[in-house]
């Protein structure tokens, strides 16, 4: 039904309900799948029970990663909070829900500000304007798992992504309250998760002070009409429309305004890619230069089609997918039944947001009974596009090739 | 039943039948835009209890003592199979970047069993 071959449930009987039945089921019957598996080496994955989640694929236990569940992107275009993916970097993580409880929490604004500010996230929603956006959200490493040759870090399938709507305060007006000093050159985000060892880094993540007066950039109290769920960072996290997961820090408590660049091991060496318009090398080599990792790419997947599922000969199938980019805006989506010899336009669905899921679909009638190869390929505004063959970095950052879909005709 | 309370009610019925016949009627393209409601808003905020453990070996202790401090088994499990010369320095990594308290004298052994259960030189499982 709607899982593709990257993805393969372990039990089969669940695939055909599951994700249809989801929403209505209780969590009971969504344990009848209790594993996944990945097309690659070591990519057996537990579904596991998290609060506040439905089961999704954990990738690592402590602290947890997990990965959504890649029907779910087919079941509607924002991810439903009990879907969405979780990434954590510090051993502490999530912090304990008694730090991040209204009499407890406190974000402090700090560094090159006029006025330092302590604020309750109450006083956060009653003291400034509120904003919303709908942006996706995802890993810098996104599809890791599929690099060749493979690569080190958290070996993901195409899970850890999502497209929520999120409402909070603008970042700019929370530092104007503060007062930029003249001297402000970078502006430094800290959540609560820490490390074990005090040897060990702390995941700070920073970005340049005339960026941060970016109206779009939010200090997120809610995701899709609901306070944060614990594990996407809850009571305030940073919304970075159009860029990587990785500045979107979570348990946000500490915003630090610095007169030098930031040179903390998650800015430097960490979460850098090649310094080329791709970001991408030749397979098995160094980069000579790098810069931090920043905008999205070009993305789109076909979700309506399971990989290996078996389609009629001269039976109408409607073929639905998803594509985003950074916010420029998806301009087109076409679709090639036959490996990419030709392509189809899509008809693309309305735009809910710049920074969303824009869903797209097609009809396809395969004529006679053969085993075909689909494909999807979104162009942006800008004409930015993706590529049909994988391009390759030592991080395993920023995949955005197309991803082909075989099924067979019957 | 008054007037008042039967118009409701019918009401009521009409609304629940179109609700019905929209939905089986809806085209399979259209797919919603928002979620569903989450039904595990209200959960407990406790996570799951256990984690996953080592392969068993020798060294496998070495390996809990010095890894588990700051990270599950998943971290090394759900690497591709690595070469000797990875799992080396992804240990120098951990002490290096991390500040892993690993002894010098202990990354021999700690590079041989994750070699050896979780490297390229030797497939078996």
């Amino acid at each position: 039904m709607v899982t593709p071959d990257f993805l393969t449930l372990s039990r089969r009987g669940f695939l055909r309900t599951g994700s249809l039945l989801a929403a209505a089921l209780p969590a009971s019957r969504l344990l009848a799948a209790d594993s996944v598996t990945f097309p690659f080496a070591n990519g057996e994955r537990p579904l596991v029970k998290y609060p506040q989640k439905r089961p999704l694929i954990r990738l690592t236990t402590r602290p947890p990663q997990l990965e959504t569940p890649f029907s779910v992107f087919n079941e509607s275009l924002l991810t439903p909070n009990d879907a969405f993916y979780v990434r954590y970097h510090l051993t502490n993580s999530p912090p304990k829900p008694e730090a991040l409880q209204p009499d407890q929490f406190r974000l402090t604004v700090k560094g090159k500000v006029a006025t330092p500010l302590t604020l309750s996230v109450e006083e956060l929603k009653t003291r400034f304007e509120h904003a919303e956006v709908v942006a996706v959200n995802q890993c810098s490493g996104n599809s890791r798992g599929f690099f060749q040759p493979r690569v080190q870090g958290g070996q993901l399938g195409h899970g850890a992504m999502g497209c929520a709507r999120w409402r909070g305060v603008r970042l700019a007006d929370v530092l104007k309250a503060a007062g930029l000093d003249a001297s402000a050159k970078q502006v430094v985000f800290n959540g609560l998760d820490t490390p074990f060892l005090p040897a060990t880094p702390d995941f700070l993540k920073a970005i340049e002070a005339d960026q941060a007066l970016d109206p779009e950039i939010l200090l997120a109290f809610e995701q899709n009409g609901e306070a944060l769920p614990w594990l996407n960072g809850f009571p305030l996290r940073l919304v970075v429309p159009g860029h990587y997961g990785t500045y979107w820090i979570k348990h946000l408590h500490e915003i630090t305004v610095t007169a030098a660049e930031f040179k903390g091991f998650f800015m430097n060496p960490g979460y850098r890619i090649p310094d080329d318009p791709c970001a991408a090398i030749e397979p098995g080599t160094t980069p000579k230069r790098t810069v931090p990792i920043s905008r999205f790419n070009v993305r789109s997947f076909i979700t309506s089609v399971e990989a290996g599922a078996t389609l009629k000969a001269g039976v109408q199938t409607l073929v639905r997918g998803i594509a985003f980019d950074d916010g420029h805006g998806i301009r087109e989506v076409v679709f090639s039944a036959d490996g990419g010899r030709s392509w189809r336009t899509a008809e693309l669905g309305q735009q809910v947001d710049k920074y969303a899921f824009r869903e797209w679909t097609i009809a396809f009638t395969p004529e006679r009974a053969a085993q075909l190869t689909l494909l999807a390929k979104a162009t942006n505004r800008l004409g930015q596009s993706q590529p049909l063959e994988p391009l390759w970095n030592p991080a395993g950052y920023m995949r955005n090739c197309v991803e082909p879909v075989s099924v067979h005709v019957a | 039943m008054s007037p008042k309370l039967r118009l409701k009610l019918t009401r009521f019925a009409v609304r629940r039948l179109v609700a019905t016949f929209c939905v089986l009627t809806a085209p399979l393209a259209e797919i919603p835009v928002e979620p569903a409601k989450n039904p595990f808003a209200a959960d407990a905020w406790k996570l799951p209890a256990g984690q996953p453990e080592f392969r068993a070996g020798p060294a496998a202790e070495l390996v809990t003592n010095n890894c588990l401090l700051c990270h599950s088994a998943d971290y090394v499990a759900t690497q591709p199979p690595l070469t000797r010369a990875q799992w080396q320095a992804g240990v120098e990594k951990m002490r290096g970047k991390f500040g892993a308290p690993i002894k010098t004298n202990d990354v021999p052994a700690l590079v041989e069993y994750l070699t050896n259960n979780y490297g390229k030189e030797n497939p078996a499982k």
